[in-house]
């Protein structure tokens, strides 16, 4: 139960260290769709846990949560440019919800009141 | 258990890296805002340039009324110039000058002797009175007399700035007409005395005379000029 937040708290400094010491510069164009699947991959990473926590995690499902949510996030984001609506806050409140949904699951489970409603 | 869990490393490791790149990715685009100090400093500096960009404007200003005036100088000293080559033309006798004057006619009698033709002395004579009478211009058929003009018994025929000239002999002298008028035709003078000799002579006073410039030699070859005061 522990572990996965550990893991994920080391993965995310790690990532992070590597992100800021790599030589390479994306385009100013591509900081849209960057964080539409930042706000993706974070979901599933909260998603994750939660499911570690209930005993549930299976990898197959958290792993192509992960890549199906980044990937159609940036769908999103593409279509409404060019359809010139902006769809990406379609998916940017639904992650949203979704991610203080799991947050507050996590924190239930954390402070030992699981079956409490959410 | 645990190992499952590794997959949750490795997708936050990606998320790192995103949340990594997106951070300096924003971070690039950060123009540095001016800080007032800078600010104060330009505004000053930007003061000091339209001062002196209005100086150096009265300067050009002042500079072009110099040029102006210099201009006009060479402009007024070249037409001195001018008028002073001008006047030295007419002078010596290079130019072609009109005016009021005289006009001599002289011709041998008809039939006569080769003895009593006129000759050079008879011209010279002529043109000796009407330099008297102050002329200012003269010319024999059309040669203008200069400085260096000849008139020189050449055999039968006279010769005028080395061209030769033949009868009638039409003496045109550009000056005062009475003044003219009167001194040839002074008593005892030379215009009697000649038509007692038994040439046929007139004088003609005349409103208005064209006498050619001088045609002959246009550059000495011996004579130079001392440089002072020229």
């Amino acid at each position: 139960m522990w572990v996965s937040i550990w893991l994920a708290v080391i993965g995310l400094v790690v990532g992070i260290g590597i992100g800021l010491n790599l030589p390479v510069f994306l385009p100013a164009a591509y900081a849209k769709y960057l964080g539409i699947a930042i706000l993706a991959a974070l979901d599933s990473v909260f998603g994750g846990i939660r499911a570690a926590m209930e005993e549930n995690f299976d990898n197959l499902v958290f792993l192509s949560g992960f890549i199906g949510n980044a990937l159609m996030a940036a769908l999103l984001v593409f279509i409404g440019d060019r359809l010139g609506v902006d769809i990406y806050i379609a998916a940017v409140v639904a992650f949203g919800v979704r991610l203080f949904h799991n947050l507050g699951v996590i924190r239930r489970h954390l402070v030992g009141r699981k079956n409490e409603a959410v | 258990m645990q190992t499952k869990y590794l997959s949750i490393a490795a997708v936050t490791v990606i998320l790192g890296l995103l949340i990594g790149l997106q951070v300096k990715l924003l971070k690039l685009p950060e123009p540095p805002a001016p800080s007032p100090d800078r600010f104060t400093a330009l505004s000053a500096e930007l003061k000091d340039l339209t001062r002196e960009n209005e100086e150096l404007r009265a300067e050009i200003e002042d500079l072009e009324a110099k040029v102006r005036t210099a201009r006009q100088g060479v402009q007024q000293a070249e037409a001195a110039l001018r008028t002073e080559i001008a006047k030295h033309l007419v002078f010596a006798g290079l130019t072609k000058v009109k005016g009021p004057g005289v006009q001599v006619t002289l011709e041998n009698v008809p039939g006569g002797d080769y003895l009593f033709a006129i000759r050079d002395e008879d011209l010279l004579r002529v043109v000796n009175e009407l330099r008297a009478a102050g002329a200012e211009a003269i010319a024999i058929n059309d040669q203008r007399l200069v400085a260096f003009s000849e008139i020189r018994q050449a055999g039968p025929f006279i010769n005028v700035n080395l061209e030769r000239i033949s009868p009638p002999y039409r003496i045109q002298a550009i000056g005062n007409p009475d003044k003219l008028f009167r001194e040839l035709e002074r008593p005892q003078g030379i215009v009697d005395t000649a038509r007692i000799v038994g040439v046929e002579i007139h004088i003609e006073v005349c409103d208005e005379l064209v006498l050619p410039g001088y045609q002959g030699r246009s550059r000495l070859e011996y004579a130079r000029p001392l440089k002072e005061g020229v």
